[in-house]
């Protein structure tokens, strides 16, 4: 690339990169934009996120019902995404870790750490042969393919 | 004492003294042989007239079972229940109330099975999910489809059943003689071990041969396995829009998938209402692969997790 | 290039797939690039429409072309496979970024429209290209905020690019409708001052006010505005194709067969339900 571009290259990528974080990392709103606008686009951009998160992890969502979206957005607001799964993951052990994991969102996590092993650093691998899961109260454990709940859950 | 203890020596002795004339004329050998032979005999015989017995009939058109059918043949009256309250509460029809009993939330759909009917009226009484099988109505439509599946040759009939008990039955009875044998080996005291293995062995294949009978025929078994391929976009791996579907595909997709496709209907009220998950015969798993699979595309770093679709079009901001 | 008319299709979906499948007049669908495995086998569903004789469109979502990064080889190179595994006419993917310094924005941002973006755009989208085995469509995005350091217009900037690429344009017209109606300028007037003869296909979605902005969301019904956009367009100049893209709460069967029927209706193409 032609020397004379690099320094408008380098202001874009600067550029992109506020914005991107004003929108995903509760950075502020760069100068020159729109804050109401921009916010717009912040909140919009987390509604979908709870979405697609939801949809990863249904009994968590459906457990917490109307206190799903606060919920997430409080989690989410400051931390970009790692993907749906990743996102799940990570608030459902928060929200275990603090006992407020409802039952069948307990199960849901708990089969989970026992069909794959995440450390929460990178994306989660399969776990092959028997594993426990623990969430909450709840003990799963996986075997031959079949996951049997040992304690708490739905019951 | 002793004197008790020699006389029963001396008896054993003199027993043992016999012991060159065999256990009834007949070799420990030879008698095993014979045994095995006979319950071997038997019991290709019973598994050949099971797999006669319970054919069923070849020339079903497998798109004409209904939900409630498949659902039966799936996975036996838990699952037939199941998949009726399914189409219904996809229907909007019926809810659960703050005490976690069924309650009607609608009207009844149009067009539905008795054991929709049943199933329905039975919750308008407000009684729990699990008191739905053993409910007087539904037990009386879920015993109407069992007749409907056997006139239809999807399920053995109570004749077939007991026709298929006829070798099994026999075998009771080479068990019997067996065991008489045994007990002369033992008072005999010659070596029964080898007749003690094989006498446990029948004994366990008898039981199984006995007990065991099949909710459905192989013909049957052939239709739900073709049904579940034609509806794949109803397995809950593919996280499928019922609303878009309708409500009869929803029991559809609880009678091919099990309690699972449950969860991925409506996931709090299947939890409240304590559906087992793994209903299905063969559904392996744990029943949660519809929700993990979704989100583990491992290629992509961060972001996305684009597997359930499209997602990145529209909406916020861009 | 010269896309044969396939009329309404529609995006293909897992969640809708059976519906999709029993579209009888379906020739043309387009499904999330990203969500197939460059590997294959393809789903099964894809597999069967394409028998049929229905042109499948991958259509990528997270190469961020738009971003002042390079575009990252792998992803091209994915994308080049799936239309290879779809045996597809084309690609498409969008005017815009994802990502900036490493952080996943999660979703389609817009950049400026300045000549130092065009540069960044052009260059990726050359490199996409020299490794494409098709041709490449691209779509210019709905944004609630406009740039502070915007220079170009947005037809100029849409025909620069255009003209330095050679790339075709996916015209999504709910995002023209919600671009204009966000900024209070006329969405006909910009279809004026496209280079419409370079519209591969387009897109047509619905949306949903909220706070007095207009969110192009893709999980609501597509509304009359958009539609009467899409007649102002066929009118113009008819695409070969027009795509009815819904990426969530989809409704029951028969108000998704009446929308592809209206968006038919509207394009002056036969139904396909």
């Amino acid at each position: 690339m032609n020397e004379d571009r690099r320094p408008g290259r380098d202001r874009l990528a600067a550029r992109q990169a506020e914005l991107v974080a004003a929108l995903v990392s509760g950075a502020p709103v760069p100068t020159g934009f729109d804050t109401r606008l921009v916010g717009a686009a912040r909140d919009a951009l987390l509604r979908k996120r709870a979405g697609d998160v939801g949809r990863h992890w249904p009994m968590l969502a459906a457990g917490l019902g109307a206190e799903w979206l606060p919920t997430f957005r409080s989690f989410a607001a400051t931390r970009p995404t790692n993907g749906s799964l990743r996102d799940g993951w990570d608030l459902a052990r928060e929200l275990a870790a603090g006992g407020r994991l409802p039952g069948p969102a307990a199960e849901e996590l708990a089969v989970r750490e026992a069909t794959w092993r995440y450390d929460g650093d990178s994306n989660p691998l399969p776990r092959r042969g028997p594993a426990l899961g623990r969430a909450g109260g709840t003990l799963v454990i996986r075997f031959a393919g079949r996951v049997r709940v040992l304690r708490g859950g739905l019951g | 004492m002793a004197a008790v203890a020699a006389l029963f020596h001396n008896d054993a002795m003199l027993i043992s003294a016999a012991a060159p004339a065999d256990t009834w004329g007949i070799s420990g050998p030879t008698f095993l042989f014979l045994y095995v032979a006979a319950a071997g005999l038997l019991i290709l015989a019973a598994v050949v007239q099971r797999s006669i017995v319970f054919a069923g009939r070849r020339e079903l058109a497998t798109s004409q079972l209904a939900p409630e059918q498949a659902a039966y043949l799936n996975g036996g009256e838990r699952l037939a229940v199941y998949a009726s309250l399914g189409g219904l509460r996809a229907a909007g029809a019926v809810d659960l109330t703050a005490g976690r009993s069924l309650t009607t939330s609608g009207p009844m759909p149009a067009g539905v099975t008795p054991l929709d009917q049943a199933v329905y009226n039975a919750a308008g009484q407000r009684i729990r999910p699990r008191e739905l099988a053993t409910h007087q109505w539904v037990r009386a439509a879920l015993h109407d489809l069992r007749r409907q599946l056997e006139t239809a040759g999807l399920a053995p009939t109570a004749e077939q059943r007991r026709a298929a008990r006829l070798f099994p039955l026999l075998l009771l009875g080479l068990l019997a003689v067996g065991v008489v044998r045994f007990v002369a080996g033992v008072t005999g005291d010659k070596p029964v071990i080898f007749l003690l293995i094989v006498l446990v062995a029948l004994a366990v294949t008898t039981l199984i041969l006995l007990r065991s009978v099949p909710r459905q025929t192989r013909a049957a078994r052939s239709a739900v396995r073709t049904m579940k391929g034609q509806h794949t976009h109803l397995s809950p791996s593919s996280h499928p829009s019922y609303d878009t579907y309708g409500a009869t595909s929803a029991a559809m997709g609880v009678a091919l998938f099990g309690g699972a496709a449950f969860y991925a209907l409506d996931p709090s009220f299947a939890a409240e209402a304590e559906v087992q998950r793994n209903l299905a015969s063969g559904s392996g798993g744990s029943g949660y692969s519809g929700g993990s699979d979704g989100g583990s595309s491992g290629g992509d770093g961060g972001g996305g997790g684009c597997g359930g679709g499209g997602g990145c079009g529209g909406g916020c901001g861009g | 290039m010269n896309l044969p008319a396939y009329g309404v299709g529609i995006g293909w979906r897992p969640e809708i797939s059976g519906f999709v499948a029993e579209l009888p007049g379906l020739r043309f669908v387009e499904v999330v690039a990203e969500s197939i495995a460059a590997g294959g086998p393809p789903p099964a569903a894809l597999t069967t429409l394409r028998e049929r004789g229905t042109v499948v469109v991958p259509h990528g979502v997270r190469l961020s072309l738009g971003g002042a990064e390079p575009v990252e080889p792998d992803r091209v190179t994915h994308l080049a496979r799936v239309a290879e595994l779809l045996d597809a006419p084309l690609v498409s993917e969008h005017i815009a970024f994802v990502r900036a310094a490493g952080v996943e924005a999660g979703h389609l941002l817009p950049v400026p429209r300045t000549r130092d973006s065009v540069d960044a755009l052009v260059e990726n989208v050359n490199r996409t290209q020299a490794e494409l085995p098709v041709p490449l469509a691209l779509e210019p995005i709905a944004a609630l905020f406009d740039w502070p350091d915007d220079e170009l217009g947005e037809a100029e900037f849409l025909t620069e690019i255009l003209d330095r690429t050679g790339a075709l344009l996916l015209l999504d017209i709910a995002n023209v409708y919600a671009n204009a109606r966000n900024r209070g300028t006329d969405p006909v007037d910009l279809l004026d001052r496209l280079p419409l003869d370079r519209v591969a296909y387009v897109h047509v979605a619905g949306g949903a006010e909220h706070d007095g902005i207009y969110h192009d969301t893709h999980t609501d019904p597509t509304p009359a505005p958009v539609l009467e956009l899409v007649g102002e367009l066929c009118a113009r100049h008819r695409p070969p194709a027009l795509l009815l893209e819904r990426d969530g709460r989809y409704p029951p069967a028969q108000a998704l067969r009446d929308e592809l029927d209206a968006i038919a209706a509207a394009a002056g193409y036969p139904a396909i339900t």
